[in-house]
């Protein structure tokens, strides 16, 4: 019993444990998978919000280089009169305007001129040389800004000397806002008065407020009344995000809008077209808007990523852990499963193998009969059997006769077919209980177990004798052949295998020296 | 001759200033910057309850100190870097206490202002909606509950950063950000009417943050710091502190302001 039972609950298991292990290192690599693309999303946001910052903090610092710049021209006016026309274009020839200040339209001077001293002022700017100047727009108002001196000089054809910032309120807000906080403060988006193109393009102005000399200016009010004018620079937009210092990020797409509503009428700046037309839009995409304050105005900075930003920072292994843990789960899954059924298949093929060497132990290669062991051992239970219950059984031998000289006329593979269809005849002659072996060369030999009576043993051999008369038809040809059968009965004709045996063999051989074809029976 | 005389006032203001055993080193100018932020500063009429405690502060010290207006992040970076010596309002948290050294001067709660029509009745009601997104200015740190909160919005890119207030408001109106964070130096904002209409005001449920004046750990050595923060002490000691803030709060507001 013990020994039925291993292999029933050894079978059981496999089945269950190869799926176990399956859906429990795929669930595994789900969790893995799960938590490394999160890692991966949380790294990616990460590196947003780092270019979010240095984008903003480049812009900053773009901003406060130009104001350093500024209140350079700003600090050249505490030591000498605003009228000081050489001062300020020898500072500015100085500086060398080059590629580093490239956004820098102009640098501007703008005087504060009450209504009163007007027609002074601008007899006073005619006399310099400047024919035809006066502060434009017209109109009567309660106080004037009109700008005195630009640097780099135009020359003249565009000049715009004597235009009257103040009266434009976009221009106005920062003058004022400068004047009162006495720092530098910037327009909000405006078209530029050197701008002469069609369509406008994106510009800022930013101001710094001069004060006269030795006056105090630590309250608004005292800064509001010792203004006496500006120092200016203008800027168009592209130009000054042009010259920031460090590198954008891949990947990026920057747009820089006037004030905190992102609307396209306020667009000053975009760049990094997106590279992402026509592909469909991805969840993950990040996207900020910064509000920044740059010299007291607002701009809003907005940043959003293409894929490309995804491709350089990613580092998204969940596709390599997906499919590693899947192949990982099903290896170990087969791997599981040969380990489980391993002993089943091999037991099985231990005892297929043992079957087979069996089976060639006991049988004739050529027809597949039992051979001369196999019979003998049937031999001996028939004797054994029959002795027990008082039974009788026959023993038949059989040699095909002439055999030989078809072996020697066509050849030992017509031989061997002869044989084989031999072999056939007799087994579909015998019963199911008889046992036909082949003994040696063209020898066969028929065990007819339990026999009722020895006429039955001898019509048999009679049978098999005219069954081996009917013509082979082998390989195109027809062939007549015969058989000498000899017929021995346990226990008339002996009690044992020898005698039996021997009985058998005589009498087939007293058939042959009859003259063949015939069957006799031991005497 | 006035060359003369004001040498001579120099040194014997000087001599008084070492004389002195509780006064601040004077020997080198040092920098103080202000961020704009309701009525800590306003940079558009120069005034704000931290200029005035700098103008006292550094007429108590007899010091040169240059005063000058940065955003709030750049503070921090500087103060760390040791470029720069001082800075007013300033919070603690683990991070700032490695380079920064406080005076304490008053302590307030933080509030968060929300969109009325956001649905938000409590803090949670915000996290818990993923399409509300919170304002905070950029360098800022708050009381223990507002910070988890600012944490964990970044994580999930719910925070829009700003340099400064004002546009904080505007987008708040403008609906671009249903939520932000805010103190008492705010409320002026808070009185016109349409920024009132449309928000409502939740409070965090933590202790009042000391807010103080920052020092260089770089810049200033140890005992340094002692000197400028018995200056600050002084101040509150003899009522200095909570006249400037009555200037700016109804007298109970500024009482609980700096009497912690």
């Amino acid at each position: 019993m013990a020994s039925e039972r291993t292999p029933i609950s050894a079978s059981r298991l496999p089945v269950f444990l190869p799926w176990l292990i399956l859906v429990v290192t795929l669930a595994l690599t789900w969790l893995v998978w799960d938590h490394e693309r999160q890692l991966a999303r949380k790294e990616l946001r990460t590196q947003f919000a780092f270019v979010l910052r240095e984008t903003v903090s480049r812009v900053e610092q773009r901003v406060a280089g130009y104001e350093q710049m500024l209140r350079g021209v700003q600090g050249l006016f505490a030591t000498t009169a605003l009228t000081n026309r050489r001062a300020l274009c020898d500072y500015v020839e100085t500086l060398q305007l080059d590629a580093n200040f490239s956004a820098i339209q102009v640098i501007g001077v703008i005087e504060q001129v009450p209504l009163a001293s007007k027609p002074a002022h601008e007899a006073r700017m005619q006399q310099l040389g400047f024919t035809g100047y006066a502060i434009h727009p017209e109109g009567e108002r309660e106080v004037y800004a009109p700008i005195i001196q630009r640097e780099p000089d135009a020359g003249g054809k565009h000049s715009i000397l004597g235009l009257d910032p103040w009266a434009d309120p976009a221009r106005r807000v920062a003058m004022e806002a400068a004047r009162d906080s006495g720092m530098a403060a910037i327009t909000g988006k405006v078209r530029l008065a050197i701008d002469r193109r069609q369509e406008a393009q994106p510009g800022f102005i930013m101001y710094l407020p001069i004060f006269a000399h030795g006056q105090p200016r630590d309250s608004v009010a005292q800064r509001r009344a010792n203004l006496i004018g500006w120092v200016y620079a203008s800027f168009y937009m592209d130009e000054f995000m042009a010259g920031l210092y460090g590198k954008q990020a891949p990947g990026i797409t920057l747009a820089i809008y006037d004030e905190a509503n992102p609307v396209e009428a306020a667009l000053m700046y975009r760049t990094g077209e997106s590279t992402d037309k026509g592909l469909p839009a991805i969840e993950s995409l990040l996207s900020a808007n910064e509000y920044m304050v740059v010299a007291g105005h607002t701009w809003t900075l907005s940043l959003s990523t293409q894929r490309e930003f995804e491709a350089w920072y990613g580092r998204d292994v969940s596709s390599v852990i997906a499919v590693t843990g899947a192949g990982l789960g099903v290896a170990l899954a087969l791997l599981a499963w040969l380990m489980v059924t391993g002993r089943a298949r091999a037991l099985r093929m231990a005892a297929e193998m043992t079957e087979e060497l069996r089976h060639v132990a006991q049988h004739d290669p050529l027809t597949g009969l039992p051979n001369r062991a196999l019979f003998s051992d049937r031999l001996h239970k028939e004797l054994a059997r029959a002795k027990r219950h008082d039974g009788q059984f026959a023993l038949v031998f059989l040699d095909l006769d002439h055999f030989k000289p078809i072996n020697d006329n066509y050849g030992h593979a017509i031989g061997d077919l002869v044989l084989q269809q031999v072999a056939l005849r007799l087994k579909d002659t015998v019963r199911e209980s008889d046992t036909v072996g082949r003994i040696g060369g063209d020898e066969f030999v028929v065990l007819v177990p339990e026999l009722a009576e020895s006429d039955a043993a001898l019509s048999l051999a009679e049978k098999i004798r005219q069954v081996i008369r009917q013509p082979f038809a082998l390989d195109g040809r027809q062939l007549d052949i015969s058989c000498s059968l000899g017929v021995a009965i346990y226990p008339d004709d002996g009690i044992d295998e020898i005698s039996l045996t021997k009985r058998a063999d005589e009498a087939m051989y007293r058939a042959k020296d009859d003259g063949r074809d015939s069957v006799r029976r031991a005497s | 001759m006035l060359i003369r005389c004001v040498l001579a006032l120099w040194i014997v203001f000087g001599s008084l200033g070492t004389a002195s055993a509780s006064g601040p080193d004077c020997s080198r100018p040092y920098t103080l910057a202000l961020h704009d932020h309701g009525l800590l500063y306003s940079a558009a009429t120069d005034t704000g309850i931290d200029k005035d405690v700098a103008d006292e502060l550094i007429r108590r010290s007899g010091c040169k100190v240059t005063v000058s207006l940065m955003a709030r992040a750049r503070i921090w970076q500087l103060i760390e870097s040791g470029a720069l010596d001082f800075s007013l309002s300033g919070i603690n948290n683990a991070e700032r206490d490695k380079f920064a050294a406080f005076a304490w001067y008053f302590s307030n709660k933080y509030y968060l202002l929300v969109r009325k029509d956001s649905g938000v009745s409590n803090r949670a009601d915000f996290e818990r909606n993923e399409k509300l997104q919170l304002g905070v200015i950029r360098g800022f740190r708050y009381s223990e509950t507002a910070n988890r909160l600012v944490d964990r919005l970044q994580a999930t890119n719910r925070l829009s950063q700003a340099g400064g207030l004002a546009p904080l408001y505007q987008t708040l109106i403008l609906n671009h950000i249903q939520g932000m964070i805010i103190e008492p130096f705010d409320y002026p904002s808070l009185e016109e009417k349409q920024i009132r209409d449309l928000s409502t005001i939740i409070e965090f449920n933590d202790p009042a943050v000391p807010h103080g004046l920052i020092m260089s750990k770089k810049a200033l050595p140890t005992a340094e710091q002692e000197k400028w923060r018995s200056l600050v002490t002084e101040m509150r000691r003899d009522g200095t502190m909570r006249r400037i803030f009555e200037k700016y709060f109804k007298p109970d507001l500024a009482a609980a302001m700096v009497e912690f």
